[in-house]
């Protein structure tokens, strides 16, 4: 009796059929398992990016009503250091100056009151939309040793990080302006420059946070300055706080250039002959 | 008499072989010396030849003195020959993998071995932040050594201190927004 033969005609083909099938899943599965090794990161979606666009229209709006009232604000704080009214009390036309200056601060909170509650909101929207994809993308999806592969663009990422684009920091230009430049880096920027998106976005969060920071303040001097008004009447000589909260609408609004500081200009690309040791990480 | 004889010539061949096993002795002690010179590869192989032998507490200090001599005559090259040797310290058993690996990268690499580990940024960076920072900026002194005064490679520096500089950025921004829950 002859042991039957294992395979017929008929199994041979369907272990062929069997194997080729085997094989395409595995290639199918091998290309996006590839892919994961330099994670795709989903820092901008479309929302996000509408957050941003809004913000520098809000920005913006606010920019054109405050700048006017602002460079007054300046030349009347000038008018009033070259008068050497500091030294005089006294003096009828220092009074003057002091009480004109009061009134064009009131005039610049009262503008900053009308338009910080869209400027607030809009701001917060685009915070909490980052914190949210930041602390979904870089905080909870990645490790440590990820997160640096990914800002130096992982292994092969090498193109990637000749084409990123610099990004000039948090001051030294207009709100509008930034929020203009962050939209066009971000929308025109592809998902394979994942590791500078992730300095893009930490860079307009933070931007987002100090900002809101100053909304805060600059509401709290509004409710201060408002309180005085009506005590008061007049400021008299403008205040440190006061001159505080100028320079800090003055910076965030129309930028502080001196304190310009390029933060992600592209790194140097690692020579591709370079030595690569077995003990590399 | 000729017992006696031959007890003392005994004894005195017993107390000069005592003593020459004794000479070789301070002699090993006295090789632990870490090599002298400018030329690393001549430096290298008498490492390793000490090393292997009964100097291997002395690791520490056989590495550091190829280190000056590599300075003193860096390049590219050097790099590799630090990874030879460290590979064979590792074949050696001087050193685990994971130590080479670590001594290697912290010096020659551009990633940082300080931000390393197995859980999310949230839960495992964010709360020693400034002190994975402190230990990343302590790391890139290292690696000013490695690669710039060792192996002439500024550039690779130069991406390990923009690297530091985005990390300490990106970090800033993800903590705070691991925080705001």
């Amino acid at each position: 009796m002859s042991t039957p033969s294992k395979f017929n005609l008929s199994d041979s083909t369907g272990l062929q059929l069997f194997s080729a099938l085997v094989i395409a899943w595995m290639l199918l599965f091998a290309i996006p398992t590839q892919a994961a090794n330099t994670p795709t990161l989903k820092l901008f979606p479309t929302t996000v990016l509408e957050d941003i666009r809004h913000t520098g229209s809000v920005a913006k709006e606010m920019e054109s009503g405050l700048q006017e009232v602002i460079s007054r604000l300046d030349q009347q704080q000038q008018l009033i250091i070259d008068s050497k009214c500091e030294e005089a009390d006294d003096d009828p036309g220092c009074a003057q100056l002091n009480k004109q200056l009061g009134a064009t601060y009131l005039e610049m909170l009262n503008i900053m009151e009308s338009n910080l509650p869209t400027m607030e909101q809009a701001v917060e929207t685009t915070r909490k939309s980052l914190a949210k994809r930041l602390r979904k993308e870089l905080g909870n999806g990645m490790t440590p040793w990820t997160l640096q592969e990914n800002l130096l663009g992982g292994q092969s990422g090498k193109q990637a990080a000749q084409t990123r684009p610099s990004l000039r920091g948090r001051s030294g230009m207009r709100l509008s302006d930034r929020f203009s430049q962050y939209y066009k880096l971000v929308s025109n920027s592809s998902s394979s420059q994942g590791s500078s998106m992730a300095v893009i976005a930490s860079d307009i969060y933070l931007d987002m946070e100090e900002t809101a920071d100053l909304i805060a303040r600059t509401r709290q001097e509004i409710s201060r300055a408002t309180l005085m008004g009506q005590l008061n009447q007049s400021f008299g000589v403008i205040t440190p706080e006061m001159q505080e909260v100028v320079s800090g609408v003055k910076a965030i609004l129309f930028g502080d250039p001196e304190s310009e500081m390029p933060i992600a200009a592209p790194p140097t690309t690692a020579d591709s002959t370079a030595y690569q040791s077995p003990l590399s990480l | 008499m000729n017992s006696t004889k031959a007890l003392i010539s005994a004894a005195l061949f017993a107390t000069v072989s005592f003593t020459a096993g004794c000479d070789t002795q301070p002699v090993k002690a006295n090789a632990c010396i870490p090599p002298q010179g400018y030329d690393l590869d001549v430096a290298v192989s008498q490492s390793k030849s000490d090393l292997s032998d009964v100097c291997s507490f002395q690791f520490d200090a056989y590495l550091e003195r190829l280190m000056n001599i590599a300075e003193s005559d860096p390049k590219p090259a050097n790099k590799e020959k630090f990874s030879e040797f460290l590979l064979w310290s590792n074949q050696a058993g001087l050193l685990s993998k994971q130590q080479a690996k670590s001594i290697y990268n912290r010096y020659f690499n551009v990633k940082y071995v300080s931000l390393m580990g197995d859980y999310n940024n949230c839960s495992l960076t964010c709360p020693k932040q400034q002190e994975v920072l402190a230990n990343m900026e302590r790391e890139l002194l290292d690696k000013e050594r490695g690669l710039v005064k060792i192996s002439r490679d500024t550039s690779s520096y130069q991406r390990a201190d923009r690297l530091l500089k985005e990390t300490e950025l990106v970090l800033e921004a993800t903590c705070t927004a691991c925080g705001a829950n």
